[in-house]
């Protein structure tokens, strides 16, 4: 079969010497033929005419050949696309709506395909991916759902899980590279050793990190990615063994990744061991992991994911036995979880994804049945040039190929708008910051997407050519000769589906509609949320501190109280303050703390709770409102006593009916010494932590700065002018206060609030928009329709109304069987908003699947567009004149 | 001529494909090579002969190739392939097949019965 295609294909591309070729072999057959004959005594002219009888219409002959070879069937197409092309000319109008409904169809297909191939469907860029997983802690009764994994995890874990090749850990994070004056903050990851093996993907040069790598003393080295090295060592293939400076101290390059190397999403460009003390990998740090570290696996060739999780829950069973706080532990809820990585990674947009993949369907399902509406109307009004020609002898099969042809030709342009419209589409996704969520770089413009639009459109080619070719063949020739011909009405069932296909466009618009209503008033709901704090003139920008220069508490003290003081003084600051991590910066990590003289109650499980260290100003600059007590101070870090303020939330949680100020607690799962404990001075109002739509409250604790520090803060600025303006002041100043430190990740609070909703705001958008333009194809569609009626039924409103009928009774008939299609159309359209609205309620906030409002406002809509596009030919049918219509023809 | 026969349907491939298994032909030599082999038996139309050389052609069963006529003039010649050696053998083992038992049939008389 190939074979003969590749022959096919020989000779098509090389037509003419094909031809040629023919006609040289027979001319050469008859010269020998005739030669032979002359020679044999006959006369020349009796030769050629023995010749030709016996070899018979040479065009037959050749005309045969072609056929042995199939050529004929690539010629009869050829003929048949210019027959299309030609008729598609003649009709301008219909050619440019069909192509305008598929390029905005596919394109919006192509572009919601897109986020979904890479998102989703494409694996990750390892060997087996599939098998990959990631293993993580969660404790749900504590209202912890998800702590990452713990150093004493990994340790523990490693080797004694069958169903596991490898295990490794990584976590996130930033360093400053290279020399004084010129740093720069890179994405970095530590990694533990097997890393790269699990991932099956390593170094291209050099090699992976060793188990003596992974402890402070001994861990200064450092892997490279492609475009790291590329970039800052111009691809130099001696890098390894150089040094470069990493926090200020030298690490040693031992290897460089492959080209394209990238772990998830992350942006990472430097590799450094995960290096730990052995006094963090023991058991009395099994659960502190507080989702910093990450653990991935990858599975056997033979086992299963129960299988590991089984093995895993085993071993935290065995290890738990002699855990002190093993009763704390389990009545928390806690299981370490093993699911797919990709899936895990992904599992918060995959909803979204999957909602915006099912609008454009139903967009393209409306643009399809308006397609094969106006092209069922087509083909009424070419029934009889159709009937002509099957009498003079075209075939089924012909009519059935030219139709074909004809809406293939329609949908392979269509489709090629539709990737331009695409191309579009992929540039909209970046621009409302599809890019930022997992795996969203992924998406691009490839010929994947052009190899899918390509399918996509000979299928849809296909399915549109199905109703007409069946309407064109089921017409019986003799009816349709004489029919239509004197203007009577149209088939009967032909009128019916057309009407179906209007009531189900009108459905369907009317889904989409509802549902972009249900996303916008649930975005609404979010944002009318209130942060907890004033978010108005709020400027934060992100600070590593390198581990060198600033190695505990007292050293990050100098630093802040340093740079608080230099801030302080500039022009337009009202109040400045530091954080180890600000609400919306997507990092927040919960702990423990143990409140004096609480004893949980039976079934009660210890909490985690959000837990900060603040210096400067913080709570006035973030504009927290304190409701007891009092803020912290800059003074409180260098205070006799210890300190803190806690949330509203967290004081009536453990005092519901007493005052939380002047209780006491520690640090930590457990009781420590009197003089350690941290007494409470204020309690400010809630916030919201991690999102807007966070609605159950942890619970927060505010300890001085000196007693909560990491090498990673937030500097929060409220000024008096726009924030953003500070941004290089305030850039500036930090470089004053040490060069070697820059500044990252500079957003005002407002921007960082309205990020944070990119996944809500995007796809109300975009839903928004295919309603739109649902409504406007439905409309065509309508008027369409509607149109053929009244065109069709000119002579028979013109008899009527030479009898007597009023125009306002013409226009009334028209206006109510748009009417009656507009309720049927609306009556499906509500059962099937309630059934999306169902299916949507996981990406809803605090809106019910059936909201009255949005099914009144939708019904409005779709009614006043659909009489919109009833009204012109109604109008049409009213002004029909008897004299005119009857004279024709 | 002698009295010649009517080629049964089917049976042309075949002959093509002995035809220039002995040799190298161009379509008037195969043409000429059956009607010597057959004895001049065998007329074979020639309206059918090029359409059948394509169909052979395009299923891989012969090659063809231009080259230099016995008077010089440029011809296309045709060469079995050896999809086309393994077509033939199978087709000639048929054919005797079918021509013994047709011939047995034929021959058969009463007293057999």
């Amino acid at each position: 079969m190939f074979k003969r295609i590749r022959s096919l294909f020989r000779v098509l591309t090389r037509r003419r010497d094909f031809e040629d070729g023919m006609s040289e072999e027979l001319r050469f057959h008859i010269e020998q033929y005739s030669d032979d004959l002359v020679r044999s005594g006959m006369s020349r002219g009796k030769a050629a005419r023995l010749i030709r009888m016996e070899l018979g219409s040479l065009t037959n002959i050749k005309g045969d050949c072609r056929e042995a070879f199939g050529v004929h069937l690539v010629d009869e197409l050829r003929r048949e696309l210019r027959y299309a092309a030609r008729l598609l000319r003649k009709t301008p109008g219909f050619t440019a709506t069909a192509l305008v409904t598929l390029a905005v169809c596919f394109g919006a297909n192509l572009t919601i395909f897109a986020a979904i191939d890479s998102v989703l469907l494409r694996p990750l860029p390892f060997p087996e991916p599939s098998r990959l997983v990631t293993v993580f802690n969660t404790y749900p009764k504590a209202g912890v759902e998800r702590d990452g994994s713990s150093l004493t995890n990994y340790y523990e874990r490693r080797g004694h899980i069958p169903a596991f090749t490898s295990i490794a850990i990584y976590r996130y994070g930033t360093a400053i590279i290279g020399e004084p004056g010129s740093t720069e903050r890179e994405q970095v990851m530590r990694v533990s050793p097997d890393f790269f093996s699990t991932l099956g993907l390593g170094p291209v040069m050099g090699r992976t990190f060793s188990e003596e790598e992974t402890s402070y003393q001994t861990d200064n080295v450092a892997i490279l990615s492609d475009t790291f090295w590329r970039q800052r060592y111009n691809a130099d293939p001696n890098v390894i063994g150089r040094q470069i400076r990493v926090d200020g101290l030298p690490r040693i390059i031992i290897g460089v990744l492959p080209p394209g190397f990238r772990f998830l999403s992350s942006e990472a460009r430097l590799y450094f061991p995960l290096a730990s003390r052995p006094e963090d990998r023991t058991s009395l740090q099994r659960h502190s992991g507080g989702n910093v570290i990450q653990m991935i696996a990858r599975l056997k060739p033979d086992a299963t994911l129960a299988q590991a999780q089984s093995q895993i829950d085993a071993q935290n069973a065995t290890l738990e036995v002699d855990d002190p706080q093993a009763k704390m532990i389990a009545d928390a809820g806690f299981r370490s979880l093993a699911v797919p990585l990709h899936a895990d990674h992904v599992a918060a947009i995959r909803p979204t994804l999957l909602l915006l993949e099912t609008g454009v369907l139903v967009l393209l399902l409306i643009g399809a049945v308006n397609l094969v509406n106006l092209l069922l109307i087509r083909a009424g009004g070419r029934v009889k040039e159709l009937a002509v020609r099957q009498a003079l002898g075209a075939s089924r099969g012909y009519v059935v190929s030219e139709t074909l042809v004809e809406t293939t030709l329609l949908t392979l342009v269509g489709g090629l708008l539709g990737l331009a419209v695409g191309a579009g589409g992929i540039r909209l996704l970046a621009v409302l910051g599809y890019d930022r969520l997992p795996l969203g770089s992924r998406i691009a413009f490839d010929t994947r997407l052009a190899l899918v639009a390509l399918v996509a459109a000979i299928i849809m080619g296909v399915v549109l050519a199905a109703p007409i070719a069946w309407f064109n063949l089921r017409r019986h020739m003799g009816n349709a000769l004489q029919s239509e011909s004197r203007g009577g009405t149209s088939g009967r069932s032909a009128q019916i589906l057309r009407h179906c296909f209007i009531v189900s466009q009108i459905a369907l618009a009317f889904v989409l509609l509802a549902g972009a209503g249900l996303l916008g008033l649930s975005l609404q709901r979010v944002m009318a949320v209130s942060p907890g704090f004033q978010s108005d003139h709020v400027l934060t920008g992100q600070i590593s501190l390198p581990w060198k220069s600033y190695p505990d508490g007292a050293a990050r003290l100098a630093f802040v109280e340093n740079l608080m003081d230099k801030i302080g003084h500039l022009p337009g600051v009202l109040s400045a303050g530091v954080v180890n991590n600000v609400p919306f910066s997507g990092r927040s990590g919960k702990s423990a703390a143990t409140v004096k003289g609480h004893i949980l109650r039976v079934g009660e499980s210890a909490r985690g709770h959000y837990s900060y260290g603040v210096g400067g100003d913080y709570f006035r600059a973030m504009g927290f409102s304190l409701r007891l007590g009092r803020f912290l101070t800059a003074a409180d870090s260098h205070g006799p006593e210890r300190v803190c303020v806690v949330d509203e939330d967290f004081a009536r949680y453990y005092w519901p009916k007493t005052s939380a100020i002047g209780q006491r607690l520690w640090e930590g799962s457990e009781q420590g010494k009197d003089t350690e404990a941290f007494t409470i001075v204020g309690v400010v109002g809630e916030v919201k932590q991690s999102g807007l739509t966070e609605d159950q409250a942890q619970g927060a604790i505010y300890y001085p700065y000196v007693f909560h520090t990491d090498n990673s803060i937030f500097v929060v600025v409220r000024a008096s002018t726009p924030p953003e303006s500070l941004a290089l002041t305030l850039q500036k100043v930090v470089r004053q206060v040490d060069v070697e430190v820059p500044v990252n990740d500079l957003r005002s609070m407002e921007t960082r609030i309205a990020d944070s909703l990119i996944a809500r705001r995007s796809p109300a958008m975009l839903a928004g928009l295919f309603s739109g333009i649902a409504l406007l194809l439905t409309a065509i569609g309508t008027y369409g329709v509607l149109s053929y009626a009244v065109a069709q039924r000119r002579r028979e409103i013109g008899v009527r109304m030479a009898l007597g009928a009023q125009p306002r009774q013409i226009r009334i008939q028209f206006f109510s069987l748009s009417l009656r299609l507009l309720a049927a159309g609306t009556l499906l359209g509500l059962i099937g908003a309630w059934q999306a609205g169902r299916a949507m309620r996981t990406v809803l906030y605090h809106v019910p699947a059936l909201n009255l409002a949005i099914l009144a406002g939708a019904t409005c809509v779709t009614a006043v567009v659909c009489l919109a596009a009833c009204l012109l030919p109604s109008q049409r049918a009213a002004r029909i004149s008897p004299m005119e219509t009857l004279t024709e023809e | 001529m002698g009295k010649t026969a009517e080629l049964l349907p089917g049976t042309l491939d075949m002959l093509i494909l002995k035809a220039v298994s002995l040799k190298p032909l161009h379509g008037y030599g195969v043409l000429l090579r059956i009607r010597q082999i057959s004895k001049e038996a065998l007329e074979i139309p020639q309206g059918s002969l090029y359409p059948a050389l394509y169909r052979l052609e395009h299923h891989d069963l012969i090659a063809a190739e231009w080259g230099q006529s016995e008077n010089n003039r440029r011809a296309k010649y045709y060469t079995l392939t050896a999809a086309g050696r393994r077509r033939l053998r199978d087709e000639t083992a048929g054919w005797n097949r079918l021509a013994t038992a047709i011939a047995a049939a034929l021959n058969t008389t009463s007293e057999e019965v």
